[in-house]
């Protein structure tokens, strides 16, 4: 339970920094290896050979293995750029900035692997974007994360965010989910 | 028919009504006589590599299956049951042997060819399969793996249409000893634009990359090799290539593909090896003023874009003036060992894409160019396209016509030739 309830601080903290467009505090979180990757989600027909199992729709499958180009792939560098760019009066994307809100639920500790000093959770977020006057979007889906514990606190050893759409319809993949 | 149709386009171009994006009758024309008739790109072979292989997409906003039938022939069918009209397939891509629509199961092979109707035990009266399949596009021809089709059964030749472009696809596409390979279905996503807005870009807009990406390109050795050595060419009326034509004297690795912004001093020695022995194979093999391009970005008339340097392809699928569900695809060389392809990644997907670093900008731009084009009381004030004028001229090593990095003839020549498809149209 208090290791439940300390992620679930961690998450709201980080949802509330990045709200606050504090992104270089945000950079902070993050372990000097990180992964962060969200895959392309692809329509495919069910597994043949799993018909009338669970397997036969996995989600797995839908997502952009190794091979592919995901629709980010980032390390630390580039969300380093990532941020700082964000921070720049000539980033014409980010400046005005976007008003964001970061609804992170339904945590759920997967695997506490003590030795490692790893947690792996998965969470659900919804993100409501709005920059350009009433131009709103909403996006949701998973986070499948690596936490790392530190000596004050978790640090993102790795962030996997699986989409819900197939044609992404809203303005942009290039923020911190 | 639309008034003042001709009129969106100044007779020198060097003015195009805000309302060429915005106009719901002039989109409908585009779809009726560019659409329905140019070449449009379909997929790549890499994709459809085994008889059964298929991908979907779209012609404009026609949904079209592209399938390597029985025969081993690539075909494209209108993915849409001939019965009720249900679409047969609802996948992006795989392998199979026969689309079945949901409704009645009416059943297509590969070619389209209708196969079975299940009722039909059932019924007394024949019914004339061969007249049913799915609907055929009449022209499907391909192009250094590039897939073309058009709806117009007299539509020229692919090899004529692109014409001088030819020159410009090869030194990419011939580049590689093994071809190029697309990996994986296209990221796809929905921009608030017309769809000429991100064509318009790849065409030879490379003028606005200091400026609009200025916070990740700013100040970069990038920009001023471009302003060295770039050209716009426009290789014939509505194709465009820009590109930058280094000295001879050029060392091998600054000249190589996957050089761009000193990048590949960060590769591995693998991956600098692959690309140092790719450029010296294709110097060999296309010549010596090949050797000295390093391409920028590319447009084929009306909606094909590729990004030579961030190897991507992409196309903009219009969904009515103020939408385009915009689809880019990762390119590879073939023969790459898998470790150089994953080094390379990044260069696409870090920069370009829906989460890109560039691409971001881009579409911003885009959608607020397309809420400037329909701002009301406009008319009058048509958008400037007039940069470097007059100024292009015949190079004598490329082919087409050449302009500065900053001319904006890649642009003239596109709505020039846009013009005179929907008015034309008309007298067909």
């Amino acid at each position: 339970m208090e290791q439940q309830h300390a992620i679930e601080q961690f998450y709201y903290r980080e949802a509330r920094m990045l709200d606050d467009r504090r992104f270089l505090a945000w950079l902070e979180l993050l372990t000097e290896d990180v992964r962060y990757v969200i895959p392309t989600r692809h329509i495919r027909l069910g597994h043949l050979p799993a018909r009338g199992g669970d397997e036969f729709h996995l989600v797995e499958r839908e997502l952009g293995g190794a091979e592919e180009a995901a629709l980010r792939e980032d390390r630390l560098p580039l969300l380093t750029i990532r941020a700082k760019r964000a921070l720049a009066p000539n980033a014409w994307a980010e400046n005005p900035p976007a008003r964001t809100r970061r609804f992170i639920t339904n945590v759920e500790i997967e695997d506490d692997d003590a030795c490692a000093g790893e947690v792996r959770v998965l969470s659900n977020f919804m993100l409501s974007y709005s920059r350009h006057g009433a131009d709103n979007h909403l996006y949701s889906g998973q986070r499948q994360d690596r936490l790392r514990r530190s000596e004050d606190g978790f640090r993102i050893a790795e962030r996997r965010i699986v989409l819900d759409w197939n044609v992404v319809t809203a303005p942009t993949l290039a923020l911190f989910f | 028919m639309t008034r003042g149709i001709e009129d969106l386009v100044s007779a020198d171009a060097t003015l195009v009504s805000r309302r060429a994006f915005t106009d719901e009758a002039v989109y409908k024309i585009e779809k009726e006589r560019i659409f329905g008739r140019a070449w449009l790109y379909l997929a790549h072979e890499s994709e459809l590599k085994a008889s059964g292989d298929f991908v979907t997409t779209y012609m404009g906003e026609t949904p079209v299956i592209v399938a390597r039938g029985p025969d081993g022939r690539i075909n494209a069918s209108v993915n849409s049951c001939t019965h009720r009209g249900v679409a047969v397939c609802h996948v992006e891509r795989g392998h199979a042997s026969r689309f079945i629509c949901p409704y009645h199961n009416w059943t297509f092979g590969m070619d389209g060819r209708l196969l079975a109707i299940p009722q039909q035990g059932k019924i007394e009266r024949p019914v004339d399969k061969a007249r049913l399949g799915l609907r055929q596009v009449p022209r499907v021809e391909s192009y250094a793996g590039l897939i073309f089709g058009s709806f117009d059964p007299d539509v020229a030749p692919l090899e004529q249409y692109l014409g001088n472009m030819r020159f410009y696809l090869d030194n990419y596409f011939a580049r590689f000893a093994d071809g190029v390979e697309v990996v994986g279905a296209p990221h796809k996503w929905r921009l608030a634009a017309n769809w000429k807005l991100p064509v318009e870009n790849q065409l030879g807009d490379v003028g606005h990359g200091p400026f609009l990406h200025g916070a990740v390109l700013g100040g970069r050795d990038a920009i001023a090799e471009i302003e060295a050595y770039g050209f716009n060419m426009v290789p014939e009326p509505g194709h465009g290539a820009a590109i930058r034509l280094l000295p001879p004297e050029t060392p091998l690795a600054s000249r190589m593909w996957g050089s761009e912004n000193g990048s590949a001093s960060a590769f591995s020695a693998e991956t600098q090896a692959f690309l140092l022995d790719t450029q010296r194979q294709m110097e060999d093999r296309l010549g010596s003023v090949h050797a000295r391009i390093k391409g920028l970005t590319y447009g084929v008339y009306p909606n094909f874009s590729f990004l030579w340097a961030n190897s991507t392809i992409r196309v903009s699928h219009p969904r009515g003036p103020g939408k385009v569900e915009y689809w880019s695809w990762w390119v590879v060389p073939a023969g790459a060992p898998e470790s150089v392809k994953r080094e390379l990644q990044g260069v696409y997907n870090g920069f370009f894409g829906p989460g890109g670093l560039l691409e971001q900008e881009d579409s911003d731009a885009w959608a607020q160019q397309y809420a400037g084009s329909a701002i009301d009381y406009m008319d009058d004030h048509p958008y400037y396209y007039g940069l470097g004028a007059g100024e292009e001229e015949v190079h004598p090593l490329l082919p087409g016509v050449a302009g500065s990095c900053y001319n904006e003839h890649y642009a003239r020549q596109f709505y020039l030739r846009w013009q005179r498809d929907i008015a034309e149209g008309a007298a067909r």
